[in-house]
């Protein structure tokens, strides 16, 4: 169990590091629902599912809530359950720290439920905002599983913005020790015939090679997805060597999308779960756009900021009002941060806000989105600073805002 | 269980590597000593600035804020130290021009001199009034500036506002509307002259005579 303290220590100390000064929370929720098909081997199974997923997003962590439950015979069943922490350092030099915590629950026919906790360390590498690099390592340690150990996971990416389009490739290497079972290939059964104590533990690795486009134009989003399991055949089953799939989103307003899509997951060793194939369709509510980007850090994307206000607020404070849509962070920055990003909370689709006291004067101000270039606020006068950018130029008087 | 070393070794190393990673950001972030991020010569140098500017009885606020913007920006400390020095200038004829104005209206004005006006433009507003501030003018004079607006046009324009007693909406309109014209595509400084006719205590529009016979209906405003 000294691996399973390990993963604990490491999900607190990751949730545990304080934000620095500009801690503010933003919550995003998201709720699928629609027909779910699934087949893995036996007859095509459809039901009613629903996917429940909740964010909040401080400025260098996030933790996320996500399930899936679907009813059966009048009764909500819970599919799994997976609860997230993620701590991300600032970007020094195009070069970022990520820090991933994760529990989850996955239950399945076939068994009564897996569990597993896992811990992963990332280095991000950023080129000019547009492209990247990762790699990292952690251990997972799932239960109930014939996985007898925890598992070391060793993994590198790259992605790349065209358009708009993003590509994202990943490889991920699995090593572990599992108990060789019925279900395995039969090769892998036939390696256990020379064991004598009645249980065959070996050791097993395979690698996931994984491609993945995901293109926004307007209400529509689609993704796809296509792999390859590397490994020899005591570890990869013939049905878990290859797969694909497709998932379209189409947005009817800024709340609700119908979604749908379909294709072939491989199996995964570690949580007790076969592969399958699957379709779905249903709606999602959610804001638009929810964060389903492919890249693993956030990038600045073309935004058109609509408008910029301040307001006053009570006890002397300064209510700073943006609209934007389509981003993920907001920021400010200006000589009333000393020059440090103080980031925004989102209070709708659109609608990001701030308050903080502001001294009558005059002061310089500028915003960015998902950790873009910082440029003037619209609005508002503005200069040109004297390290080649631009300020906005913020005027409070005694009595009221700008 | 059965592990390989190499393995294992590296994931505890990608793991402490992270931790320090996010110790030394966390650490920096709270770091209270701004300039020591700066380069020993460049520390030294603007720490002369701000006695220099503490001796002459200007506030440093502004300066400090402008070591801190370029730090933020990742600007290189001699230039840091250039720009630094350069505002010194500008608060320096700022307080010369101005007389006792307060902070914030000082670091206004010198925000007007780097956006490009004379210090002879800033005469004007030497003569202070009771529970007036000139901050928005010093905003929108800059921003003109900024944008283009020829030197003399947006001096004359802005100081023409000020001693006819415009309060801060009516520069605040001024600014909204030129810079609307400017964004379509018009001459800045065309802009500015037709909009600031129509500016209330603006330059009065030269009067047509009705043809005779007919009746004055409209006064000009």
């Amino acid at each position: 169990m000294h691996e399973r303290k390990v993963a604990i220590l490491a999900i607190g100390t990751a949730l545990l590091v304080p934000a620095p000064r500009e801690l503010a929370a933003q919550v995003v929720s998201k709720l699928e629902a629609g027909s779910y098909t699934v087949t893995d081997g036996a007859l095509p199974v459809s039901m009613l599912r629903l996917a429940p997923d909740f964010r909040v997003d401080l400025p260098h962590a996030r933790i996320t809530a996500h399930g899936s439950a679907y009813v059966s015979e009048q009764q909500l069943q819970v599919a799994d359950g997976i609860v997230s922490g993620t701590f991300t350092s600032p970007t020094v030099y195009g070069v970022r720290a990520e820090m991933i915590g994760n529990a989850s629950r996955a239950v399945d026919d076939r068994s009564l439920g897996t569990d597993q906790v896992d811990v992963q360390t990332r280095i991000h590498v950023l080129f000019h905002q547009r492209g990247g690099m990762w790699f990292g390592g952690g251990v997972a340690r799932p239960w109930r599983v014939a996985v007898v150990s925890s598992a070391d996971i060793a993994d590198a990416g790259i992605w790349g913005k065209l358009g708009g389009a993003t590509l994202t490739a990943t490889f991920t290497n699995f090593s572990f020790t599992k108990i060789a079972a019925a279900s395995d290939t039969a090769v892998a059964s036939l390696s256990c015939a020379a064991a004598t104590d009645g249980t065959c533990e070996r050791q097993s690795r395979f690698g996931d090679l994984e491609g993945v486009l995901h293109w926004e134009g307007g209400p529509l989003e689609l993704e796809a997805q296509t792999g390859y399991r590397f490994g020899n055949g005591y570890d990869v089953t013939p049905d878990s060597r290859r797969w694909s799939s497709a998932t379209a989103t189409i947005w009817l307003n800024d709340r609700i999308a119908v979604i749908g899509g379909g294709g072939r997951q491989p199996a995964l060793p570690l949580r007790g779960l076969p592969a399958r194939s699957y379709g779905m369709a249903g709606l999602e509510l959610s804001y638009w756009p929810s964060s389903r980007s492919t890249v693993p850090v956030s990038f600045p994307r073309t935004v058109l900021v609509k408008s910029f206000e301040v307001h006053p607020a009570p006890e002397g404070m300064q209510k700073i009002v943006i609209h934007v849509g389509g981003v993920e962070t907001v920021d400010v920055m200006g000589d009333f941060s000393d020059w440090s990003p103080l980031t925004l909370v989102r209070r709708g689709r659109d609608l990001w806000e701030l308050s903080m006291p502001l001294s009558p004067g005059m002061h310089q101000i500028t915003v960015r989105t998902d950790g873009g270039a910082w440029m003037a606020p619209p609005g508002m006068p503005t200069m040109h600073d004297s390290y080649g950018g631009d300020v906005g130029l913020l005027v409070v008087s005694d009595r009221s805002g700008h | 269980m059965t592990h390989t070393p190499w393995r294992r070794r590296a994931a505890s190393l990608a793991s402490a590597s992270a931790l320090a990673v996010l110790c030394a950001v966390s650490v920096r972030g709270q770091d209270p000593d701004p300039l020591g991020r700066l380069d020993p010569n460049s520390r030294f140098a603007i720490e002369l600035i701000m006695d220099s500017a503490s001796t002459a009885g200007l506030p440093t606020r502004p300066l400090m804020s402008k070591v801190l913007e370029g730090i933020s920006r990742k600007a290189d400390g001699r230039r840091i130290v250039a720009v630094v020095r350069t505002d010194f200038g500008y608060l320096k004829t700022a307080r010369a021009t101005l007389g006792g104005v307060s902070e914030e209206e000082l670091a206004a004005a010198a925000a007007v001199l780097e956006a490009g006006a004379k210090p002879s433009q800033l005469a004007a507003f030497r003569v202070r009034q009771r529970g007036r501030s000139d901050l928005e003018a010093f905003t929108d004079w800059a921003d003109l500036l900024t944008r283009g607006v020829p030197r003399d046009d947006a001096s004359s324009a802005i100081t023409k506002l000020w001693q006819d007693g415009a309060d801060d909406a009516t520069f605040h309109n001024l600014w909204k509307s030129v810079q609307s014209d400017i964004l379509q595509g018009l001459n800045p400084g065309t802009a500015l002259q037709n909009r600031v006719r129509e500016t209330p205590g603006g330059p009065t529009p030269r009067k047509v005579k009705p043809p005779e016979g007919q009746q004055e209906n409209q006064s000009s405003r």
